[in-house]
């Protein structure tokens, strides 16, 4: 029983890479407008940048339980793609799925540096994602005005009160599993100055080229980009987060440039 | 002492409604905490006695009644001359010598279902404030699909001058959690419902049923592996409904009738508040003629359609009707003569099946004597469908069976199943098929 369902999913695999990505993809995530909370809107600005990067048509959904309907994933599980007969959730495993059927960018890096940005990748999604979970459910204010309501805003009282209840035990386990749970709001923003730095000082490797290796973009580029525009202009009622970004210009106009031009220009 | 019964020993042939008796004193004794005004009903019955036929009878009757009441563990009658200053030469005297149940009363046992066996625990405080009323909490783990927890607070008014009707109030809160493996996904359904209950007598005597639900229905999925149809419907939802249901019940035996008629039909409307919106109604009936040489010709049919109200945005997957099945369409696997999604059988918004039955004894029954008065032998022939009234995508299958019957409620059924009439898409049984139930078609 159990190999064989290991066998199955190493057919799907094996089908995976011998299917193209298909014309009617979809990306599911909350309702932007009223409802998304400010680490799922960053995961989901991560994948939209990096399936655009790609060039891969996507038609974007909006539905009220697509966290219930994803796979299931590490932390936010959200966004999820269904691609033909696959659902895939969170931005790694996206990324590796669109890399299998080999539509993906940044195959030009060599291995090291491949494993490099794999490092910088993961540190910025494990970073920004925790600091973004943290300033929803841990700081009140924050909670209590924004994420609540908004968490709470597609079900019915008293439903509400319990998803809201629910999902904020969820998240602080999930910050006890990596150890933030007990950590102040300037321990916070100091990891988050500190990844800031790093990722300057990455940028500023190549001055002369927009992205962060050389002239092409890779999956660091979108994961950053998602990340770090959606902490600029998310407004919470503690702007602490998107303070320490704004302190980066070279990070704000990496932004603004993947913005204008994968974003504003398909409007 | 108890002088009429000894008379009665010695001359057998006197009639006793002759004998004029009436009941000067009732009374009950071996309340505990149990207040007296909840027993008064049962010596009502016992003055109107005016011979000492009449007396027994009644007596019986008081016996029961207190019984039904569901205070006493058991009830003695004790029927005596009545003594004192003020006794007439014909006046007796009762008393009702009952047994109160304990403060707790805990029960283990196994329950059967629509398909399948639950092992079930109960523990119940009955008569918690001294006129019936009760609270019990109920654990029950099937085999196969339903898990249920539940806490129930009920109180009958059967002390009342509505005792014939039987009225009864129930409040409960419930956890219920429902696997639909064909489907892939399960429902937990978390909420409260309170039900009235009482029987109409006139013209014909019917059992109704009036129910608030308010629960939280949350879906989630079974596997890895499932079409999005199915997908669509996860996360919790709050759903809101009234259910009517509504039973008039003639027939001589509920697993085996001879002959009656039985119609139940539920109905449901779901939208109260809440973000699940639909009306569903369901009709089953049967009925049985009895022929020569024990032989009896029984009709089962059933209906069920759910429709969208003006707020449904999308119907419940768990509230939809299952196609096939040991207890329905006999031939088919649960199921597995309904719509199909991607290879997964899903539910149907409207279904109805229909169940033709020749039932009789089994053969040489006078060689097992009482034991084969469990048994019946069947031939059958059932079809059904769904989406469609029509008979052009009806589905119909025949056999041949045995039935066994189960504490006077359940059946047993063991049937050989030819398949007549199926599509590519269905799962037909070609061959034997074991169900087990209360209610088949």
């Amino acid at each position: 029983m159990q190999s064989s369902q290991y066998l199955s999913q190493l057919n799907a695999f094996e089908k995976m890479s011998d299917e193209p990505w298909p014309e009617d993809a979809v990306l599911y995530q909350p309702y932007e407008a009223e409802q998304i909370l400010l680490p799922e809107h960053a995961s989901c600005l991560a994948v939209k940048a990096y399936l655009k990067m790609c060039q891969l048509p996507f038609e974007v959904r909006s539905c009220a339980n697509a966290e219930y309907m994803s796979p299931g994933g590490r932390m936010t599980k959200l966004p999820f793609i269904r691609a033909g007969a696959f659902i895939v959730a969170e931005f790694e495993p996206i990324v590796n799925f669109i890399e299998h059927k080999g539509s993906a960018i940044g195959q030009w890096l060599d291995d090291d540096n491949k494993a490099d940005m794999r490092t910088y990748v993961s540190l910025a999604e494990n970073i920004f994602t925790m600091a973004e979970l943290y300033i929803s459910f841990v700081n009140k204010t924050v909670y209590e005005k924004v994420t609540a309501p908004r968490n709470g805003c597609v079900f019915p009282w008293p439903l509400n009160l319990i998803q809201n209840y629910s999902k904020r035990r969820n998240t602080l386990r999930l910050l006890k599993v990596y150890q933030w749970n007990d950590m102040t709001i300037e321990d916070v923003i100091e990891k988050v100055e500190k990844c800031c730095e790093t990722l300057t000082l990455k940028l500023e490797e190549s001055p002369d080229t927009p992205f962060f290796y050389s002239d092409q973009p890779c999956e660091l580029d979108a994961i950053a980009f998602g990340h770090l525009f959606a902490i600029i202009t998310t407004d919470l009622p503690n702007m602490a987060l998107a303070q320490t970004v704004r302190k980066f210009k070279r990070l704000v106009e990496f932004c603004q440039f993947i913005d204008g031009k994968y974003f504003q220009m398909s409007k | 002492m108890p002088r009429p019964t000894r008379t009665v020993k010695e001359q057998a042939k006197v009639d006793l409604s002759k004998i004029p008796a009436h009941v000067e004193r009732v009374n009950v004794s071996g309340l505990l905490r149990t207040h007296n005004d909840y027993v008064m009903k049962a010596a009502e019955g016992l003055f109107k006695a005016r011979n000492f036929q009449d007396l027994m009878i009644e007596s019986m009757n008081a016996k029961s009644y207190l019984h039904e009441l569901g205070i006493f563990k058991d009830v003695q009658v004790r029927v005596d001359v009545s003594k004192g200053e003020n006794a007439s030469p014909n006046g007796y005297e009762i008393t009702l010598k009952g047994q109160e149940l304990s403060r707790l009363v805990g029960s283990v046992g196994t329950e059967v279902g629509q398909n399948e066996g639950s092992l079930r625990t109960e523990l119940s405080i009955p008569n918690l404030f001294g006129r019936g009323e009760s609270v019990s909490l109920q654990g029950s783990y099937a085999t196969t699909r339903a898990n249920e927890l539940q806490l129930r607070f009920w109180k009958s008014f059967f002390h009342t001058r509505f005792v014939e009707n039987r009225p009864e109030v129930s409040l409960s809160l419930f956890r219920h959690v429902d696997r639909m493996d064909i489907s892939s996904f399960q429902n937990a359904n978390l909420g409260f419902l309170t039900d009235f209950s009482i029987n109409s007598l006139y013209p014909f005597e019917l059992t109704h049923s009036i129910q608030y639900e308010a629960s939280i229905r949350e879906t989630s999925l079974l596997a890895k592996q499932v079409p999005f149809a199915i997908r669509e419907h996860c996360g919790p939802k709050l759903a809101s409904l009234v259910r009517y249901s509504v039973i008039y019940d003639q027939r001589d035996n509920p697993v085996f009738p001879t002959q009656g008629l039985m119609l139940k039909s539920v109905n449901e409307y779901c939208g109260l508040g809440g973000n699940v919106a639909y009306m569903s109604s369901t009709t089953h009936g049967e009925i049985s003629v009895p022929l020569i040489a024990g032989l009896v010709a029984q009709v089962c049919g059933r209906i069920g359609v759910i429709k969208e109200t003006k707020n449904t945005t999308v119907l419940p997957i768990s509230s939809l009707f299952y196609c096939g099945g040991p207890l329905t369409l006999r031939g088919f696997k649960y199921g597995g003569a309904g719509p199909v999604v991607d290879g997964t059988s899903i539910g149907a918004q409207t279904h109805w099946c229909t169940g033709l039955h020749l039932w009789g004894p089994l053969p040489f029954n006078h060689v097992f004597k009482g034991l084969a008065n469990n048994f019946r032998t069947h031939l059958f022939y059932n079809c059904g469908g769904f989406n469609s009234f029509s008979a052009e995508n009806m589905r119909s299958a025949f056999g041949v069976g045995l039935a066994f019957k189960l504490a006077e409620r359940a059946r047993i059924e063991m049937n050989y199943c030819i398949p007549v009439r199926k599509y590519a898409s269905d799962k037909p049984v070609n061959g034997f098929q074991f169900g087990i139930g209360y209610e088949f078609v």
